[in-house]
């Protein structure tokens, strides 16, 4: 009687530690699973192995359009060669990156950890950037930047597990210097760009490429970054300045509101408007109206480029999403691209083989941007002015001429 | 004098216009806060919401009947969020602030992210109503045609508030509620009513100031907050409480904002705060605010 009550004891305590095991066990286990079909999967090229790429995008928050963009450049290319990279079958877990490295660095972590990724795609904040660099070193694993533009990503705190597919904020800024400096613009230029990390590389790129090449800057103002709404004390002090153009630097909200209070005080009119190209680009065109009539930016892209890769381009994105392409989306387009070249010669997917078979790359010709290279581990590559019209009631970039040629700054 | 005048006409003008859309914004704040000790998180949202009205009306291009629409819709929902806001902290009026400040940061997040949703995540702009949409000139200085018209309408909105809750026996019951809301009690008044109305009031200007602020800020993810801290910063200069107050801090914080700014623009992101430093150092109870909080 002692015996059945302490063995049906038992039996429960049994029934309930086995009924215990997959529930606590369960993460664990799916790790592993996922680590089977990812992780480990294939080694050898040629094999026909898998590789796993956690693309970790803004999916919330402010920069949740670019977020948008950047998962239509990749799905488009995986889709345009059946999902594969080289002989590798590619599948991605999406991240939100979330506005702050407070959110965007633990996305890199889950979906090295817990999702045991073999490559990670994307990030648009450049401090989230930095802050998962460490964690790409530390997993001896890729990260291939395709929106973050801090030059200390592939600068001063370079890994060799970091690249970069987008650009740098002061060579986009740097590429105008020595176009404007030529115009002879009477009165100079007036500098304006926000008054953080950004704003900052933006204002020294542009004044040491603008005046190296004989410009003189007539101002130069930092608008609080995320809480300036209003930015009619600036416009008074440009107006002061007596400049005779304006080279700015503003994304999102802050390009629109600048952009229409920049027409609304009579500057438009009296002194034309240059920048960094994120401030025409994308959704922020349409929200900006007439205003953005004639802008002048400078850029690495506009859907409008003349060339057969990006004619293809165009069309197919248009068809997939009835929406012009972005810099945002041709970039993690690029991520891809190279992705598909380094791991045909890749011997592993392990960091140190996925870096060494990227620096062994050479020029990537068939990019919509046009053909580019690895310079250190960013791309040296053609920038444009870009001048905004409305054709058949659509806004958009028109190329107005070449910059030339540039590489890391 | 008069060239230093004609150099920052712009710049104060622009401080008006700014203050008085401050004010419509914040009077509510300063009241529930005052009156009712709730401290309503969610106010920046309304605010908001109101900006989307107008760029969801006018995104076939503006018109009047679209502008006047986005106030009317914008005014209807502001009353309705302003009752559902009171009815959600009535159970928590006994608790602390931080609960009833949990429970409005929560509804704020919720109601942003639902504008994300529905509107999307590309910041959108809002034209002004025809007619007002192009600049005019003042003593040889260009400015915005409906930021001038948005001093005037301001203006108007604000000596009307003040006159109702100044001059009028509801406006009385609700200084009384500010003052003593026990008392009132004791009179027979059931100040949950009043609170109810003066939440409603209060979120309905918060949304109308959303859809006056639409041609000058847009709507955009993001811009709730950036308007409440503005709002807060107004209140806690003025006074809690208090509609002179809120009048006086939202002027002034115009003026910071714009003509500030503009003297002093290497200090541009500390002068706002530099401000409410000093008053908080000098007036702890904000200008207007007096030790029971009064209103005045």
């Amino acid at each position: 009687m002692v015996d059945r009550t302490l063995s049906r004891r038992k039996l429960l305590q049994l029934l309930g530690a086995a009924g215990a095991v997959p529930i606590l066990s369960a993460p664990v286990l799916s790790a592993c699973g996922s680590s089977v079909g990812g992780g480990g999967g294939g080694t050898a090229p040629g094999g026909g192995g898998a590789v796993k790429v956690g693309l970790v995008i803004p999916q919330s928050g402010v920069y949740a359009a670019l977020g948008t963009d950047m998962q239509r450049g990749w799905d488009l290319w995986l889709r345009q060669h059946d999902t594969k990279f080289g002989n590798f079958t590619v599948t991605t877990v999406i991240a939100d990156e979330g506005e702050n490295p407070q959110s965007g660095v633990p996305a890199v972590q889950r979906v090295l950890q817990a999702d045991q990724v073999d490559v990670v795609v994307g990030i648009v904040n450049s401090a989230t950037a930095l802050g998962a660099a460490p964690l790409m070193a530390e997993a001896k694993k890729t990260l291939l930047v395709a929106n973050a533009g801090a030059a200390d990503i592939t600068g001063k705190a370079r890994t060799p597990y970091v690249w970069r597919t987008s650009f740098q904020n002061a060579q986009v800024a740097a590429a105008a210097g020595p176009y404007l400096a030529q115009r002879n613009i009477p009165g100079g230029i007036f500098l304006i760009a926000p008054d953080y990390a950004a704003g900052t590389e933006v204002r020294a790129g542009f004044k040491k490429a603008y005046e190296g090449a004989g410009g003189r800057i007539a101002g130069e103002a930092a608008p609080p970054f995320g809480t300036t709404q209003d930015y009619q004390p600036f416009l008074s002090q440009i107006r002061q300045s007596g400049a005779g153009a304006v080279f700015c630097f503003f994304a999102g909200a802050e390009a629109v509101r600048f952009v229409q209070q920049y027409a609304q005080f009579g500057l438009k009119n009296t002194t034309p408007l240059y920048g960094s190209g994120f401030l025409t680009e994308g959704g922020v065109l349409n929200a900006q109206g007439d205003a953005a009539l004639g802008v002048q930016t400078s850029l690495f892209y506009s859907d409008r480029l003349d060339n057969p890769a990006n004619r293809a381009f165009v069309d197919a994105y248009r068809a997939a999403y009835q929406a012009p392409p972005t810099c945002y989306a041709v970039a993690t387009w690029d991520a891809a691209e190279v992705l598909g070249r380094a791991l045909g010669s890749a011997t592993a997917l392990d960091g140190d083989s996925v870096s060494a078979a990227l620096g062994r790359l050479g020029a990537v010709d068939n990019s919509p941007r046009g053909s580019w290279t690895f310079d250190g581990q960013s791309p040296r590559q053609t920038f444009y002015l870009r001048t905004v019209d409305r054709v058949n009631g659509q806004l958009g970039n028109a190329i107005t001429t070449s910059l030339g040629e540039l590489g890391q700054v | 004098m008069t060239a230093w005048l004609a150099a920052n006409l712009v710049s104060i003008l622009n401080g008006l216009a700014i203050g008085f859309l401050l004010f419509i914004l914040a009077v509510g704040l300063s009241l529930v806060f005052g009156m009712m000790d709730v401290l309503n998180l969610a106010h920046g949202a309304l605010f908001l919401v109101g900006a989307y009205i107008a760029a969801a009306l006018a995104a076939d291009g503006p018109s009047w009947g679209a502008f006047l629409g986005a106030l009317a819709l914008a005014a209807v929902i502001g009353l309705l969020g302003g009752g559902l806001l009171s009815a959600m902290t009535e159970p928590l009026r006994r608790r602390s602030h931080l609960d009833q400040a949990l429970l409005t940061l929560g509804v704020a997040l919720v109601v942003a992210e639902l504008l994300q949703i529905v509107f999307g995540d590309d910041p959108l702009g809002v034209p002004a109503p025809p007619g007002l949409d192009g600049s005019a000139t003042v003593l040889g200085a260009t400015y915005p045609t409906y930021r001038l018209v948005l001093i005037g309408v301001g203006a108007v909105l604000a000596v009307a508030v003040y006159l109702v809750v100044d001059r009028t026996r509801v406006g009385a019951l609700v200084r009384a509620t500010v003052a003593d809301r026990d008392m009132v009690a004791v009179l027979g008044v059931d100040n949950r009513r009043v609170k109810v109305a003066v939440f409603a009031i209060g979120s309905l200007l918060a949304a109308v100031a959303g859809v006056l602020g639409g041609p000058v800020y847009g709507a955009s993810v993001g811009l709730d907050s950036t308007v409440l801290i503005l709002a807060l910063v107004v209140v806690v200069i003025g006074g809690l409480g208090s509609v002179r107050g809120a009048l006086v801090g939202a002027l002034l914080i115009g003026q910071i904002e714009s003509l500030g700014r503009a003297l002093l623009p290497d200090l541009a992101s500390f002068i706002l705060f530099g401000a409410l430093a000093l008053v908080l150092v000098l007036r702890p109870r904000g200008l207007f605010g007096s030790r029971t909080g009064a209103a005045q």
